[in-house]
């Protein structure tokens, strides 16, 4: 049994990352072709590095001439990433990159107006064309026992941002509405994938996976995950290996959900990217919170307390991990 | 309202709304520490507390002690209603 190597800073680096590739693509190609039996991969892409890496791999896994990208931008999303997708595709010899607009599909759920209706009950003032909306985790809980809680932020067209905390009528209802944009798109992927005989392949990473940064059914619904046990750090990492543009791996991960420009940070995590890792990893890992405190230069209070904070994140978002129970009745 | 009415009342919330081992939830035991209730329950106790006690929370109540358990939310309301 090999010994657990000790706790470092640079303890989530990958070490050989063209053998970390190799499996990677050896494993997608027997799964989609050999158990799935799909001759290739529908690729979500949004110019974003995760998805950027995906269709990256599938390209090498399945040729690119097997891989279809497809963007799927809705009224609220950054119209810079087109141009970032586009330039992905070239790189990877994914001739085309079907774009499919949203907007409608999502509007005739009444996405939007659900989520402006709630918005509207916590800012009356708020016009839904020329102001921008995003929710924000509030700053205080990953280092203490309490759950972190919701802050909407309204931005009139002058830059003026007000903000209120929400209370869980209006939050359930802004995220019960905005999910229908990845669930729409989840529809348009198997569209693509079934069109072509080919398998979906899911962008989600490590963290996404894990903490329940997914819409069950939505970007959590897909074939392969072939960076879902990957952490984000190794994640740019492979994306520095395979010639991802640097107009991607430069870019700030964004949620690609609110008008306003929201960070996953701010949204989700709390943590920048490369504190997450590594606290992440020690605590799947079974590092104590005192061996982690002193490389990463806390108290060991403070690490319990977030080994506590993501053990609880963990449980509390397994439902939406959990496959449909179906073994009621054994006849 | 007085003091015991308010925490049988927040009680009887956390009760009601935690998912499992509800037969170890006493006064003091830590509610959230021990995962009684999640960062939706927290959302929802707020919610509670604001319409049942007619008291408005603010981003500076939202700290470990004022939610930690059902005196400390006792506690919390009380100062709450007397401000």
């Amino acid at each position: 049994m090999s010994k657990k190597r000790p706790f470092s800073k640079d303890i989530v680096l990958l070490e050989d990352i063209p053998g970390v590739v190799d499996k990677i693509i050896t494993k997608m190609r027997s799964d989609v072709h050999d158990v799935m039996r799909r001759y290739g991969g529908v690729v979500g892409v949004s110019g974003g590095i995760d998805s950027s890496v995906c269709l990256a791999l599938a390209s090498k896994a399945f040729g690119p001439d097997k891989v279809r990208a497809v963007m799927m931008p809705e009224q609220d999303s950054s119209p810079d990433s087109e141009m970032l997708a586009r330039e992905l595709c070239g790189k990877f010899g994914v001739e085309d990159l079907h774009l499919e607009n949203m907007t409608p599909a999502v509007a005739g759920f009444h996405c939007y107006e659900r989520r402006d209706e709630a918005v509207k009950r916590v800012f009356p003032e708020y016009e839904p064309d020329t102001w921008k909306m995003k929710i924000v985790v509030k700053q205080s809980g990953l280092f203490n026992n309490l759950p972190p809680l919701f802050k909407l932020i309204v931005i009139d067209p002058d830059g003026n941002e007000e903000e209120e905390m929400l209370n869980a009528t209006d939050y359930m209802q802004i995220v019960a509405s905005s999910n229908f944009k990845q669930r729409s798109r989840m529809s348009m992927l198997y569209y693509h994938a079934e069109a072509m005989h080919f398998a979906v392949i899911g962008t989600p990473n490590k963290h996404e996976q894990e903490q329940g940064f997914f819409v069950k059914y939505g970007d959590g619904g897909a074939d392969v995950m072939p960076i879902g046990n990957l952490y984000k750090t190794q994640v740019y990492q492979l994306a520095e290996y395979l010639g991802i543009p640097e107009g991607i791996i430069e870019r700030t991960p964004t949620t690609d959900t609110y008008s306003a420009e929201q960070t996953q940070e701010e949204f989700f995590y709390q943590l920048p990217f490369d504190l997450m890792d590594r606290f992440w990893y020690g605590f799947e890992n079974g590092y104590s919170p005192e061996e982690v405190a002193k490389v990463m230069e806390e108290t060991p209070e403070r690490v319990e307390a977030l080994f506590l904070n993501f053990e609880r994140k963990r449980k509390t978002t397994e439902y939406l991990r959990m496959s449909p129970v179906r073994d009621y009745y054994q006849s | 309202m007085d003091r015991e009415e308010i925490k049988k009342g927040v009680f009887q919330y956390v009760y009601d709304n935690a998912f499992s081992s509800k037969e170890n939830i006493t006064d003091d035991v830590l509610i959230f520490k021990n995962g009684f209730l999640d960062s939706m329950g927290l959302v929802m106790l707020i919610t509670h507390l604001e319409s049942t006690f007619g008291i408005k929370t603010s981003d500076a109540d939202m700290v470990e002690e004022n939610f930690e358990s059902i005196n400390a939310i006792t506690d919390f309301v009380i100062k709450k209603q007397e401000a």
